[in-house]
């Protein structure tokens, strides 16, 4: 059966201890093939094994194309994923990514204004290295980190510039967003990422801001193929007896897999029907240009079907 | 009452291609790379691509699909692409091995035709993949619909070169 993959296959090339609890990981094609293109302040899902995905901003120039390059501070208190990346990852070790999704949409004129709170660098980061192959100095960046700030080996050229205004928070005190931003209100962009806090009081301050000259870094969930617009439906597999609701950000096809079940998939987009699959409860919605009028009736291409109904059986 | 005897003409498709682009990629995602020549290879595919039989990595792990050992692609869509929907395809993009000129695809499904030195027989025609769309950010499945190309399965091998012409046996 068609079993389509769905992510990368990249190979650890390269772990650095950084200090302050950071790691940084290089991957790399086992050929070293060029990888998925990415935009500045891009970022990636981190396939660790056993469900456990962590989406981690690329840090690397994203003209250096052979490479995915993520830094990790490991979250004592978090759900594991930085923990398993600190102490079960090693060079050598194959890893699974995603396409590299998101990314800032640059001031191509006016000054592009980064706030980072930590780690919170990273999408920053592969920004500026674009910014400055391009010859270009449009950037500032206040950064707040508690102790010495790690990564300062990858944008070491701006901070000798002048274009990066360190606060260390075990010294000094925080910078005010809001001063820092106010300088900017006719034009350019402001970007954040970093802590709750600093986003909230990085979201009040450019509140009145047109959207497109603000940027708040959060990533973004991958887009569904059957971008689905319908109310949440109940699933029900007959034959496999299993239950399950479908929402509109995961979708039916998104369902069927974390369900474990393999329907054949091969355009993903209702023209090849591969995966046409029947149907005794519904009525479904069909948004397939493969099935007849009379097919419909009890068969339904679910890479880009749905439910109208609240529940929706299939012979699965 | 006589059946009236009406002479049907034969009709010959005639026409000549060349090899204008040559890619390949190992794995699922990849880019393409470009290359002066590949190998083909009876029965198994390209040397080194992702569909090389016995070495599965394209897009679908679990089937190595006898009919997608080389897959040609028509240079007249890149154009058609830009002419009727500004879209500017690449050669590198579409994620077909052979960008030919001047061969009608659509007519060859079922028949045999010299490409370069090797001998290929089309298999059927390529459908698009929504996820062309998510790599490359460009909104060209529904275009592509019904000129994505052509599956081909290799007959008698060889080195398949940029120029190399393309033609009916
Ligand atoms: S996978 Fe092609 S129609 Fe669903």
């Amino acid at each position: 059966m068609a079993k389509a993959i769905k992510t990368v296959s990249t190979v650890v090339s390269k772990v650095e201890d950084l200090g302050n609890d950071t790691k940084r990981f290089t991957l790399v094609d086992q050929d070293d093939w060029e990888l998925p293109p990415f935009r500045p302040g891009a970022h990636i899902d981190v396939h660790l094994g056993q469900g456990l995905v962590r989406t981690y901003s690329l840090c690397n120039d994203p003209d250096d194309d052979r490479r995915y390059v993520i830094a990790v501070k490991r979250e004592r208190e978090g759900r594991g994923g930085s923990n398993f990346l600190h102490d079960r990852v090693e060079v050598g070790q194959p890893i699974s990514v995603s396409l590299p999704r998101g990314g800032i949409a640059l001031d191509q004129e006016g000054t592009n204004v980064f706030l980072a709170g930590g780690i919170g660098v990273t999408p920053f980061i592969s920004a500026i290295r674009h910014l400055e192959r391009r010859g270009r100095s449009n950037f500032v960046l206040h950064w707040t980190s508690r102790g010495r700030p790690v990564l300062t080996d990858m944008i070491a050229s701006a901070i000798e510039a002048g274009r990066v205004r360190l606060y260390d928070t075990t010294a000094q005190t925080k910078p005010v967003i809001a001063a820092i931003v106010g300088e900017f209100t006719g034009s350019g962009l402001a970007a954040c990422c970093g802590p709750a806090p600093m986003l909230k009081a990085f979201e009040d301050a450019v509140s009145a801001w047109p959207e497109e000259r603000k940027h708040i870094e959060m990533f973004t969930p991958p887009k569904v193929s059957a971008r689905s617009d319908v109310p949440p439906y109940e699933l029900y597999l007959s034959a496999s007896q299993k239950l399950a609701t479908v929402t509109p950000d995961v979708g039916l096809l998104g369902t069927l897999d974390a369900l474990g079940v393999e329907v054949p998939v091969s355009c993903g987009g209702g023209i090849c029907g591969a995966c046409r699959t029947r149907w005794t409860e519904g009525p479904p919605i069909h948004r397939d240009r493969v099935l007849s009028i009379a097919e419909r009736q009890n068969e339904l291409i679910v890479c880009v079907g749905d439910c109208a109904g609240q529940r929706l059986v299939l012979d699965l | 009452m006589d059946a009236i005897a009406i002479d049907e003409p034969e009709v010959t498709i005639s026409w000549q291609g060349v090899v204008r682009f040559l890619h390949k990629t190992p794995r699922a995602f990849l880019p393409m790379r470009s290359f002066p020549s590949l190998e083909l290879v009876a029965g198994r595919g390209i040397e080194g691509d992702r569909y090389f039989v016995g070495h599965e990595t394209g897009f679908y792990s679990h089937k190595p699909e006898e009919g997608r050992q080389v897959t040609l692609f028509e240079m007249e869509t890149l154009e058609a692409l830009q002419r009727d929907h500004k879209i500017e395809l690449l050669p590198e993009e579409h994620r077909r091995n052979v960008t030919i000129e001047g061969v009608p695809l659509n007519h060859l499904v079922g028949r045999r035709f010299r490409l370069g030195e090797a001998i290929v027989e089309a298999t059927r025609l390529s459908t698009p993949c929504r996820h062309i769309e998510e790599i490359l950010g460009k909104s060209v499945f529904d275009p592509l619909i019904n000129r994505s190309g052509l599956n081909c399965k290799i007959i008698a091998g060889g080195t398949l070169r940029v120029g190399d012409a393309v033609r009916p046996i």
